[in-house]
Parts: structure tokens; C-alpha cells; sequence
């Protein structure tokens, strides 16, 4: 159970709903709610464009592909024993 | 296994006499510097080497791990080296790092790397300490199936009754 109220989509302002819709693409995931983490990030919206540019940024296609970063991020998510 | 090995190669472990390999433990070496193309054996399995039999199954372990299967050696360099920037192992990350250069990543490759980490650590933080729930849980559920090779858990064991005497 989160330790914050998560908001709900409808509660953001437009433009953030917007960037919503980009994070589903990102993820070729057809969420209920768009991502928990997006949606605390959203919370500071400067912060969370930039975060979630750099984000974008890390897990391009470059030397390695989108998979094979995947793969990275989820080797460092258990190392971190994060089950999110 | 890259744990297994940091945790030995990153304790301050200078106080213990270094260990005078054998040469059963010497052809265990020669094994591990072909295997890295190396000229000196990384520092933990030197310091195992007292023990030539724990050496060997130690350096087997690894070898199978790092070996090139399903996924590359260049694959699992850089999946150690995340791993190692992340437990702040210095010995693991600068290791990796050399064998990932070995194995031809370039440097924009490891700054990818770099970059997955740094984001994922942040992620991870943050996502432990608002106790978020998995969004993706319906196509990635936790997997209690075993490991390849390993049996399925079975059902707790009924209790024993100790044999009655005759």
C-alpha cells in the first residue's frame, strides 16, 4: 500500500494527461491508471519532465538496444531489491 | 555471483597472509587468466586460494555464469557492472568495466549502462519509499516457478514420528 495518495489521472491538468498518454506508448501497455510512478513524478512537473526526458534519454536504442536496457534496469531494480 | 565475488574483493582483507597457491591452485589461475585474458588474477580468487578445492568450485561457478550461453559474455559483463555500480563495489565496477572494454562496448556503451543505472536506482528508491504497486503486475507477476534446473517447491515435509521402540 503506497505511503502517498496516489492522484488519479483526471486530476491532473491537461498538458500532464497528455504526457500520460506518451508514458503508455512508451510502454506499449494499456494501463488503467497511468503508471504509479509517472504519476508521483507528475506531482512537480518540472521535475518530472526532465527526470522522465532523462529517463527517455538512458533507454534509447544506442550501443544497446531498448531490450538489452531493459534487461540492465531490471538487474538493478533486483540488486536495489525493489519489486516495483 | 558478481556479489558473490565483490563482497570478498572489496573487505578490507589486507591483514590476512596472502594465500601460497598450490599447484592444483595454480592451474586454476591459469584458467582464470585465459578466461579474462589477464595477466594477474583478479585479487579474489587470489585470496581464496589457500583452499584449492573451494577455489576451483568458486572459479567453475563463475566460469558457467560468465560463460557465453543464451546471452553473451559481453551481455553479462555489463549486467555485472550495473550490478556493481549499484552495490558500490569498486572492485566489481572497475573490473567489469575493463572486460566489458575487452569485449568490445565502446565508450558510448558503457555511458548507456551508466545512465540505465543511475535512473533505475533513483527509480527504485523512490518507488521503496512511497511503497508503490507493480503497474505491470498482470504481465510480469512474480514468478515462483523454479529456477532452470532447479524442482518445484514442494509441500512441507509431514512431521517424522520417531521410530518406536520394539
Amino acid at each position: 500500500m503506497p505511503t502517498v495518495r496516489l492522484r488519479h489521472a483526471a486530476e491532473y491538468p491537461e498538458p500532464i494527461r497528455k504526457l500520460f498518454e506518451l508514458a503508455k506508448a512508451w510502454f506499449n501497455y494499456d494501463f488503467a491508471e497511468p503508471p504509479a510512478m509517472s504519476r508521483v513524478m507528475a506531482w512537480d512537473a518540472e521535475l518530472g519532465a526532465f527526470h522522465g526526458r532523462a529517463m527517455k534519454r538512458a533507454m534509447t536504442p544506442g550501443e544497446w538496444t531498448r531490450a538489452e536496457k531493459e534487461m540492465v534496469a531490471a538487474v538493478v531494480s533486483g540488486a536495489n531489491a525493489c519489486a516495483y | 555471483m558478481t556479489n558473490a565475488l565483490n563482497v570478498v574483493a572489496d573487505s578490507p582483507l589486507a591483514s590476512l597472509e596472502p594465500a601460497h597457491p598450490t599447484a592444483e591452485a595454480e592451474a586454476v589461475f591459469a584458467e582464470i587468466r585465459a578466461f579474462y585474458e589477464v595477466a594477474e588474477v583478479p585479487a579474489v580468487f587470489r585470496r581464496v586460494a589457500a583452499d584449492p578445492g573451494y577455489l576451483a568450485d568458486l572459479w567453475g561457478a563463475t566460469r558457467r555464469a560468465f560463460d557465453d550461453k543464451r546471452l553473451t559474455r559481453r551481455h553479462k559483463e555489463a549486467l555485472a557492472f550495473a550490478v556493481s555500480v549499484t552495490t558500490r563495489s569498486s572492485f566489481g565496477t572497475a573490473f567489469h568495466l575493463g572486460q566489458m572494454r575487452r569485449l568490445g562496448v565502446g565508450e558510448q556503451g558503457v555511458m548507456e549502462v551508466l545512465g540505465v543505472a543511475q535512473m533505475f536506482s533513483s527509480y527504485t528508491k523512490i518507488a521503496d519509499t512511497l511503497q508503490l504497486e507493480p503497474d505491470m503486475g498482470e504481465i510480469a507477476p512474480v514468478d515462483h516457478s523454479p529456477a532452470p534446473g532447479g524442482s518445484p517447491r514442494s509441500a512441507p515435509a509431514a512431521p517424522v514420528r520417531p521410530p518406536e521402540a520394539p
